[in-house]
């Protein structure tokens, strides 16, 4: 009942006029920059920051979440049409949605795509409801010893599941807890690989590092690619899956949000991963596995649905316990900070209006968003044809604007120049930006809490062991490394990813 | 007809135009930037947001707020100090900026009182020594008690801030040992003390009124030497430790050589922004006391604060590179 009545609290919240127009806007630019394969989510909403200062924050919220999930359903129309996944999220339903798209089945792909994302976003929104609160009651036992010990759980999963090769993961999240060590030891005061620059007594900018891995790196890797482009439009007949189509959709649609739902919590884990696990899993138990690679429909429907559920389920650690799952919600952290509102266990009780409003919006969002993208595509592809000696130098421009707003810090500029190239570099090596990222983001926090619990331990290590919730956590981290590691297990990831890079 | 109410318009054009011409010569002609040297959303933020907001109206002009967060105030500190001094940059001082950091940093950016020519102090906000409500004690003389007997630890928004230092005022004075536990921002530090993470807390007060008056966390005393209008019942830590009395200011400074036209103008403007009812009372929900005062009182204010924090800083070994 109180569910409920707080669900009715989050859709009068997210209703209003206003509100409802910042969600249409947070949906259509994610939709565009999901579309536009040079710019993801996390650098749109890093230079959408400083335009949130002046709205609400549940406004702001809104529009920023619609963004992010937005891209999602974005990013699937490219990987289907043109086999550019424009997120990253999305790099698996380019493998067979292509292969539809290429016999004609586009309309079918493309409908699919879109009406798996709806069934798994509506479920996902009421786990959100449902689970949020009670992890809540949850979230304030959890202390530095917990903290540290759920960093280590991150960071070992987002090794563990990486895409590719593990000594290349771990050597991206070691590099990004480096990185992470740049700035000012809160403990001492003393300054860590500032190069003697005081602009960087605070730490690399999170926002310009992403901005240069992923925005700029990615900028430069498409304008080595442009001949590459081929757009499928003339094929896209029939939009409408018919009942046998739907029937196969079922199964695939449920386990995907079931795996999604699940594994977008994690921190370290979200969509990108819940994308390749649902994959693998429709394989196993499709009855055709051959035709995987091929055209699968199931191999549409299931990522599809994974990827949109673990998007929503992220939002969980988010807002009861302030932890991002993954660089977009730390850039929503950032968001609520500007906002005034400190994020963590207590958004739930001491802003219902906005937590619920947050929560509603989404269901609202993913409504849009199915009736929005079945017949915008047609306008979707047109822009994939704007050339890129256009497209590249605006978005170029809006980065740097966006980045420089943040701490009015030219150093900043410097720093995404530098990691442009870093992320333009390490994908010629073929290395992952986002194991990175996760590793810059989670670094910080897991040294913060590491020293604070000794400091409250008075020296003693067992604080990690003795605290029930920590070790657990640790134990999980230790059942995870010892999963990746057994050969058997190996063999089927190693399995799993060669074909999806095919 | 038709043709007199044309004349008539471009007769009032030109007198406006010539009215504008005139005021243009006079400072300020163009918009000023406040540097605020905090990021967007805390308390400096708001404050200075509200000011310029005011100002604005009082000098004809727009005052843009611009935040240079960052090494705990003195990047946009910095920034401001070595501006043209020509009245059309400022900056939101804090006593962060103008008091401490000078007297930590090992590599001083500026000096506060050569690089800078004073405006007018603004408001002074309390700070506020508060507990977990599973810690046994309800007064400041059971806290110190306490302390005695069990080891304890405080929480701070980090190291080298007022709320640090106010801790390490308050040890100093009760001649006992809490260990310090920094954040980073008073939000993560509250964030702990609520779930009993670490007992005891110094923060402003603007920033944990909201878990006082909710009974989440208890306030112990107020850090100025009056109780706070705000909360009439939470005592003045000086009530039992006699003499006790810190909390974070905010001022306007102007680089040193501004001229005396400008500054006055601008102290003008403030004095008539926090003299407005409506900012006074945006304030007081904000548990910020109003202190407008002249330059030369500010210039004052800021060698005793200097004066007051130069012994606590040294005696509490606090210094960054």
């Amino acid at each position: 009942m109180e569910l409920l009545s707080n669900l009715a609290l989050g859709f009068s919240v997210a209703s209003s006029l206003a509100n409802l127009l910042f969600c249409l806007i947070g949906v259509l630019l994610g939709t565009l920059i999901g579309v536009l394969p040079g710019i993801g989510a996390t650098a749109t909403i890093a230079m959408l920051l400083p335009i949130t200062f002046q709205l609400e924050p549940v406004s702001s919220l809104i529009m920023l979440a619609g963004i992010y999930y937005g891209a999602q359903y974005g990013g699937s129309t490219t990987a289907i049409l043109i086999n550019m996944p424009g997120e990253s999220s999305s790099a698996v339903t380019a493998i067979d949605g292509y292969q539809m798209a290429r016999k004609g089945r586009a309309g079918t792909a493309l409908a699919t795509a879109a009406l798996g994302s709806f069934f798994a976003g509506t479920v996902a929104t009421f786990l959100v409801a449902i689970f949020a609160p009670p992890l809540t009651a949850v979230a304030l036992k959890f202390g530095a010893a917990e903290y540290f010990s759920l960093m280590v759980m991150g960071l070992v999963m987002s090794v563990a599941l990486a895409h590719g090769s593990v000594l290349k993961a771990l050597a991206m999240v070691v590099l990004g807890l480096l990185l992470g060590i740049v700035g000012t030891d809160i403990y001492t005061g003393a300054p860590r690989f500032t190069l003697g620059i005081t602009q960087y007594a605070d730490g690399l900018n999170f926002v310009a590092v992403a901005v240069g891995v992923f925005g700029i790196a990615e900028i430069l890797r498409n304008l080595e690619d442009e001949h590459d482009r081929e757009v499928m439009t003339k094929n896209i007949s029939r939009l409408f899956p018919n009942r046998e189509e739907f029937r196969q959709m079922i199964g695939p649609v449920l386990r995907g949000t079931g795996v999604g739902s699940v594994l977008g919590i994690l921190p370290g884990g979200g969509a990108i991963l819940a994308s390749f696990a649902s994959y693998t899993i429709e394989k196993k138990v499709s009855a055709r596995p051959q035709d995987f690679g091929k055209g699968a429909l199931a191999g549409v429907a299931g990522p599809e649905s994974a990827n949109n559920a673990g998007a929503q389920t992220s939002f969980i650690p988010l807002l009861t316990l302030g932890i991002p799952a993954n660089p977009v919600m730390a850039l929503m952290i950032g968001a609520m900070i500007i906002q005034g509102i400190v994020p963590g266990p207590n958004v739930v009780s001491e802003q219902p209006a906005l937590f619920w409003g947050i929560i509603a919006s989404m269901w609202i969002g993913n409504l849009m968003l199915v009736i929005l993208n079945l017949p915008l595509i047609g306008l979707w592809v047109r822009l994939l044809t704007v050339p890129y000696y256009v497209l590249f130098p605006i978005i170029m421009a809006m980065c740097s604007i966006g980045v420089y707003s943040v701490a009015s810090n030219t150093y900043d500029l410097y720093a995404v120049a530098f990691f442009g190239l870093l992320g333009y570099v390490m994908s010629k090596l073929r290395c992952e930006p986002a194991p990175l990222l996760l590793g810059f983001v989670l670094g910080p926090l897991l040294e913060e809490n590491l020293r604070r619990a000794m400091i409250l331990s008075r020296g003693d290590p067992m604080t990690f062991l003795t605290r029930p919730i920590s070790a657990t956590l640790l134990l999980m981290s230790l059942a995870v490394l010892v999963l990746v590691f057994l050969p058997q297990i190996r063999k089927r990831r190693d399995e799993v990813f060669t074909e999806s890079d095919a | 007809m038709t043709a007199s109410i044309t004349r008539r318009l471009l007769l009032g054009a030109a007198m406006a135009l010539g009215l504008a011409g005139a005021a243009a010569a006079e400072y300020p002609e163009r918009p000023i930037t406040l540097v605020i040297p905090f990021a967007a959303g805390g308390s400096t933020d708001v404050v200075g947001r509200i000011v310029a907001d005011r100002m604005s109206q009082e000098l004809g002009q727009q005052v843009i707020v611009q935040n240079v967060g960052g090494a705990g105030g003195s990047l946009g500190a910095a920034q401001v100090a070595k501006a043209d001094p020509d009245g059309y940059t400022i900056l939101m001082a804090t006593v962060a900026t103008h008091a401490l950091n000078p007297l930590i940093l090992k590599q001083k950016p500026y000096d506060p009182v050569e690089d800078f020519a004073p405006v007018s102090l603004l408001v002074l906000v309390p700070n506020v020594l508060a507990v977990n409500p599973e810690l046994p004690v309800n007064t400041v003389q059971e806290l110190i008690d306490l302390s005695k007997s069990e080891p304890l630890a405080y929480a701070s928004s980090g190291n080298g801030t007022p709320l640090h230092l106010s801790g390490e005022l308050f040890k100093a004075m009760a001649g006992i040992d809490l260990t310090h536990i920094p954040y980073k921002g008073s939000g993560p530090a509250l964030t702990d003390v609520l779930g009993n993470q670490v007992p005891i807390i110094f923060d402003n007060l603007p920033s944990a009124s909201g878990h006082i008056a909710s009974g989440k966390l208890r306030a112990l005393g107020v850090t100025t030497a009056e109780r706070a209008p705000s909360f009439p019942d939470v005592p003045a830590i000086a009530e039992t430790l006699p003499g006790y009395e810190t909390y974070t200011w905010n001022a306007l400074f102007a680089p040193a050589g501004t001229p005396p036209e400008a500054i006055e103008a601008l102290n003008k403007a403030a004095l008539t922004a926090m003299a407005d009812p409506a900012v006074a009372d945006r304030m007081k929900e904000f548990s910020a006391t109003v202190v407008a005062s002249t330059p030369e009182e500010l210039a004052e204010h800021v060698k005793a604060e200097m004066a007051k924090w130069e012994p606590v800083v040294r005696d509490a070994n606090v210094s960054l590179d």
